[in-house]
């Protein structure tokens, strides 16, 4: 009776040991699981500020000007576009002086 | 060994005293009362006071932690953003505990930009154990201050809302406070929308701070949901850089421009001068803040005679080749006098949109029953508050019928004793652009045709639009109004402002509605330029050039194929017209 008693009482302190190590992992994974999800969160933050910052670069305030000063282009106008007609419409029509005014 | 009880340590005879029994007996009872305290410690502990410990186990280990929700982001008709949030840092610090360094303190200051007293005076009370230094600050400048190491100075994320596209589509969007809470346009009528809601979590953490458990269910927060509107950032730019140059070069108050799509009810553009910066709002003033295409009433004057002339043709009173006298350009209706800038004779209904004439229109509004045109003004939503979700659409001002004298009847038929906002007008003349039918507007994109609420016939409105044309060609009040490639309508306005009670004699209002390509309409823009003062300020010279622009970009960003034969324009003799 008494070895019995003394193989549970074995039983029940690896059992305990075990229970602590299991609480030490599971807790040790929740912070890995919290570290990733807090990650995951910071770089959806960060596309969505850089997300912004290109927009901020594309605007047509900036596009318009930097087109303008550093490309020399300007602003079209049906005479200078051509103008294609997909289908029903028959050939492409082209607006008069396009060729000629197309060039900067 | 003896019998007695008493315990022998040593054989010596030397230390051979008898220990009582009393003593291991009092040993005993010692241990014994020890172990019975901390069974009753135990006890109290587990059971009798089990709530108090546990409360403060919680206070020591559990955090609940708040999930903040994103704010949903506002983008245009095409994706793109109009506005978002991004997380910037605040700074905060701890009076109890901040490090009082002088040299340090002058340092923070400087980077807060404020003076070392502003600083002090956040900093006297040291009872506290919180208060904002500043809140949302760049990027920069929080790591110049965590560089200084002061002890008592933390920094915080916090989410700002970041407008890339500035100033033209200010008054659309709006903006929200620094508690993310919508305070103007879009961010306002929709914050709820935006907002989402926060969830939160209870977790244990450990000394280190570290996240070790969760403790019951996570509530996960809802992100706002992404708004996307009908308007066309490259529309709503180039509206507003035009607005903004006719306002400047005519030395005016202020302009309005709005773009509506006649097919599906979408508002393209709606775009004001003055305008703010809403990512910069420091010293804003209530004149830039004004949405005024939407919250600014005035009398439409002569924009209204073509919804007369529609009402005239619906009730078969006349047909646009029917003639009507307008003689020496003077009409008494009863004691008052109504002029026409020119004794035009006899002018056709075409002519009286075309020259726009205050005679003819009054005549024929004379000839009708005040109900009808009460009616159709009112079908056509004037006096009524537009649907669009905006803080602040105002109604406009369109009094009861029965109350109308004749005069009174006679000068609504040319647009005075009654307002309309830049916008209602908009959508009025929806009406002749979408073949007899008004348009419900919408400011959300639907990419869908509607059906609109019928005034006018499919040919009624076509002949309005035949006369809309007239007006931007030789002999009409707005020749200016024409665009290259594409054949346009529209009616200029130009009205007194109205001060206290009266009109004021050199303050005017011009304005310009349009449809184009006028043939088989895409859109209406409707422009108004507040108090020009620099010589002109008939619709027709300060209104109508920003209308050209306007529709000559918007239909090429829509790919609209020019309707007309494409050759340098000619800008003919400009008609003076009435008002």
């Amino acid at each position: 009776m008494s070895r019995l008693s003394f193989l549970l009482m074995i039983a029940v302190m690896v059992s305990a040991l075990y229970l602590v190590r299991t609480q030490y992992e599971s807790r040790s994974l929740t912070t890995e699981i919290d570290r990733a999800t807090s990650l995951a969160r910071n770089l959806e933050t960060e596309n969505d500020r850089l997300d912004v910052e290109r927009r901020a670069q594309a605007t047509p305030l900036r596009v318009e000007k930097l087109a303008r000063e550093q490309l020399h282009m300007r602003t079209i106008t049906p005479a200078i576009t051509q103008y294609a007609t997909v289908s029903g419409g028959g050939a492409a029509s082209v607006a008069p002086g396009a060729s000629a005014e197309a060039r900067p | 060994m003896s019998s007695s009880r008493s315990v022998q340590y040593t054989s010596s005879p030397l230390l051979a005293s008898k220990t009582p029994i009393w003593r291991s007996q009092f040993i005993v009872a010692v241990i014994a009362a020890g172990f019975l305290g901390l069974v009753a410690r135990a006890a109290y502990v587990q059971v009798i006071d089990n709530a108090f410990f546990k409360r403060q186990g919680t206070v020591r280990f559990v955090r609940t932690l708040d999930l903040p929700a994103n704010r949903g982001r506002i983008l245009d008709r095409n994706g793109n953003i109009l506005a978002s949030s991004v997380p910037v840092p605040s700074i905060w610090a701890n009076p109890e505990d901040i490090e009082r360094d002088p040299a340090k303190l002058k340092a923070l200051a400087k980077l807060l930009g404020m003076t070392s007293g502003e600083l002090d005076k956040k900093l006297q009370d040291e009872d506290k154990t919180f208060v904002w230094l500043k809140r949302q600050v760049d990027e920069s400048v929080a790591k110049d201050i965590s560089a200084l190491k002061i002890k008592g100075v933390y920094d915080r994320k916090e989410y700002k809302r970041i407008y890339p596209e500035g100033e033209s589509v200010a008054h659309v969007v709006g903006f929200t406070n620094v508690e993310n809470l919508g305070q103007e346009g879009v961010e306002l009528t929709f914050n709820n929308d935006l907002g989402g809601k926060a969830g939160s979590r209870r977790v244990i953490k450990d000394r280190l701070g570290r996240v070790v458990e969760d403790i019951g269910e996570m509530v996960p927060p809802i992100d706002g949901e992404d708004l996307q509107l009908s308007i066309d950032s490259k529309v709503q730019y180039f509206a507003y850089e035009k607005i903004k140059e006719a306002v400047l070069s005519n030395k005016a108050v202020a302009g309005s421009v709005v773009v509506l799509d006649v097919k599906t009810g979408e508002i393209l553009a709606l775009t004001n001068y003055p305008s703010y910066s809403p990512g910069k709002r420091g010293n804003l003033s209530g004149a830039q803040l004004r949405n005024r295409a939407l919250t600014d009433t005035f009398e439409p004057g002569s924009t209204m005679k073509p919804i007369v002339v529609g009402l005239a043709l619906e009730k078969g009173l006349v047909t646009p080749e029917s003639t009507i006298q307008i003689g020496n350009g003077k009409f008494k209706v009863g004691t008052a006098t109504i002029t026409d800038e020119h004794a035009h004779g006899l002018l056709t209904i075409n002519q009286v949109i075309q020259k726009s004439s205050n005679i003819g229109a009054s005549k024929l509004a004379l000839q009708m029953e005040p109900h009808d045109m009460w009616e159709v003004f009112t079908q056509v939503g004037l006096g009524q508050k537009p649907h669009v979700p905006f803080p602040g659409a105002v109604s406009g001002k369109l009094r009861a019928y029965k109350t109308w004298r004749p005069i009174e009847q006679a000068t609504m038929s040319y647009g005075y004793g009654l307002s309309a906002s830049l916008f209602q007008l908009a959508q009025a003349y929806t009406v002749f652009a979408h073949d007899g039918e008004v348009v419900p507007v919408s400011l959300l994109k639907t990419n869908q045709t509607v059906v609109g609420a019928r005034v006018f016939s499919s040919k009624n409105a076509a002949a309005i639009r035949n006369m809309l044309h007239l007006v931007t060609i030789q002999g009409g009040t707005a020749p200016k109004a024409q665009t290259m490639g594409y054949a346009v309508g529209g009616k200029t306005g130009t009205a007194h402002k109205v001060e206290g009670k009266g009109y004021a004699s050199k303050k005017y209002r011009g304005f310009f509605v349009g449809i184009a390509p006028i043939d088989n309409p895409r859109i209406v823009v409707a422009v108004m330029v507040d108090e020009p003062t620099n010589g002109a300020y008939f619709g027709g010279d300060v209104a109508a050039p920003v209308f050209s622009q306007t529709v000559q970009q918007t239909l090429r960003m829509m790919g609209v194929q020019p309707d007309m034969a494409v050759k340098p324009q000619v800008v003919t003799k400009v008609e003076k017209e009435s008002f």
